[in-house]
């Protein structure tokens, strides 16, 4: 089988690339959050096992 | 077996009493109808002796095995307009349009239980009174005197009380509608919704002293879903990220399982209604729950498409929900928790994009899948660069993706978008490049998902778009269908 052939296009094919400065801002900020994702992730997990059997229907 | 009533006034629907059995509880079905249903509907055919799956599996499995005798059979009422007539000598159903169906309001089979008689039903949301905005739904096939009929709405049915509470009615309502809506889901009759909360079969009777929600996740995960609980900060009044949470999962089209712990009740969430007006308040990023005027939810105690408020009212408003579950498909791992932090992020790329300033964007964030996706894109190609088409068919979408719409207040008064980002749905919440796709009208970005390291360097690529003479994108709304109120003047 001709691998070359099964392979998807390339995406990113005659596009443009992108300037790491322009989203140089965005990459920090996304390091940042990430953690904070996991924080806010883990907090609602709590939520969620704290309210279990709190109430009958 | 079959017995029409022609319908002049609400009032009409007294008529109820006369023709059907105490044990059906016509007076309190009828007045139940008087308050909730709109005059449009003027006829109502009574189809006696149906054999209704539901109550039956409650009937072999409980009222069978009781001392006092109840009938096997049920009661089904089926909904017209004016339109319709009944010739009882033939036993057919005409309309001068020989299209039935756009005549037709759907059904409710009575019980004969004496107590909460009112069993499975699918009415169309177009006759409730009071019911306003988008709901969820699904078609449902009706078969009625050789016609085959389809209804358009939710599932709904009274809780037993005595072998079934509020918390089943609501798990079978969402899991009736996911059988219908999705063919991977199987069907789960009243009984079998009992029995799956249970760990084990107690044997006999299962009554119902209540159920803990807990029970409720069970019930969902037994039945193929993959609940998410969530749960407001009980120490945080005010938790906009719960509703954003919320609000979010609806317009995605997966109805909530939402528990009010103080009134001991649960109900389903269906729906919602936008705000006629804007939200008032200071200049600052807002979210499409800033942008709800009211919820549409199932209350077992009333007719479904209830309308509740945001906050305040007179029963209840969506300031008593204390936790939601959410029956989501296997493939969602990127939580809403997770989006709800990332998407003010995006903003770090607005110059990039061309972004609304984040101050006057309002956020709107659901899941789809990435079939949908292409499919909304298809039915508006004239909005889109072929060059963006041509990679939102190309893109190897996992099958589903969060969506998320920037608009700006003017173009949200009027269903439009700025800007548009997909994210794998699949991501972890971990990866610093969960997206598929960002796009505004000017500039795309596309973003290699084949490598699990993405070089920001090579794995990304942006395409500068064409102006289409379009000054903005259609919200994309495809999940949930608009209640159109019938009234005859």
């Amino acid at each position: 089988m001709d691998e070359e052939k099964n392979e998807r296009i390339d995406l990113l094919e005659n596009l443009e690339p992108v300037d790491p400065e322009e989203i140089a801002d965005f990459q920090r900020a996304m390091e940042e959050v990430i953690p904070k994702i996991a924080q806010a992730v883990e907090e609602r997990r709590n939520l969620a096992a704290e309210s279990r059997r709190r109430g009958k229907y | 077996m079959y017995t029409w009533l022609t319908l002049n006034s609400s009032a009409d629907l007294a008529q109820l009493e006369r023709v059907i059995g105490a044990e059906y509880s016509p007076k309190i079905v009828a007045q139940r109808l008087v308050d909730g249903l709109s005059n449009a509907v003027k006829a109502v055919m009574v189809e006696f002796n149906y054999i209704d799956k539901d109550y039956r599996s409650t009937y072999y499995n409980f009222y069978a095995k009781k001392g006092q005798h109840y009938r096997a059979d049920c009661v089904r009422l089926h909904f017209f307009d004016a339109l319709v007539t009944y010739d009882p000598k033939s036993l057919r159903l005409s309309c001068p349009d020989n299209r039935l169906e756009d005549h037709y309001f759907g059904y409710m089979v009575l019980r004969p239980t004496g107590i909460a008689t009112i069993g499975r039903s699918i009415l169309s949301a177009d006759v409730r009174n009071g019911a306003r905005g988008f709901i969820i739904t699904a078609r449902h096939k009706v078969h009625l005197l050789g016609y085959k009929l389809w209804i358009e709405g939710f599932p709904s049915m009274d809780q037993h009380v005595d072998i079934a509470v509020c918390a089943h009615a609501v798990c079978w309502s969402v899991l009736r509608h996911y059988s219908e809506r999705y063919s991977v889901y199987s069907e789960h009759l009243t009984h079998d919704i009992t029995m799956m909360a249970q760990e084990f079969n107690p044997g006999g009777l299962v009554p119902s002293r209540g159920l803990y929600d807990s029970d409720a996740e069970r019930i969902l995960q037994e039945a193929g879903t993959f609940p998410i609980r969530v749960a407001r900060n009980l120490n945080q009044p005010d938790d906009p990220e719960f509703y954003r949470q919320l609000i979010s999962y609806v317009e995605s089209g997966f109805p909530l399982f939402a528990a009010m712990e103080k009134r001991g009740h649960a109900i389903a969430i269906i729906g919602h209604e936008w705000r006629k007006s804007r939200a008032s308040g200071p200049q600052r990023l807002k979210y499409a729950w800033d942008q709800v005027d009211s919820l549409v939810v199932v209350d077992d105690n009333q007719l479904p498409y209830l309308t509740i408020p945001v906050s305040g009212g007179t029963e209840y408003s969506a300031q008593d929900i204390d936790v939601f579950i959410v029956p989501l498909p296997e493939k969602v791992f990127y939580p809403a928790t997770a989006i709800d932090q990332l998407t003010p992020i995006l903003f770090k790329l607005g110059k990039v994009i061309d972004l609304p300033k984040e101050e006057e964007t309002i956020i709107r964030y659901f899941i789809t899948t990435g079939a949908s996706l292409r499919s909304f894109v298809r039915e508006r190609e004239s909005e889109f660069d072929p060059k963006l088409i041509q990679l939102i068919m190309s893109i190897p979408f996992a099958q589903f993706v969060w969506v998320v719409e920037f608009a700006t207040e003017p173009e949200w008064a009027v269903g439009q978008i700025s800007a548009r980002a997909v994210i794998d749905a699949t991501a972890s919440y971990f990866e610093q490049w969960p997206f598929w796709l960002f796009h505004s009208r000017k500039k795309a970005l596309v973003f290699n998902r084949k490598s699990v390291v993405l070089d920001s360097a090579t794995g990304m690529g942006a395409l500068v778009l064409a102006d289409t003479g379009h000054t903005a994108f259609t919200r994309m709304d495809r999940n949930l269908r608009p209640i159109k109120g019938k009234q005859v003047p």
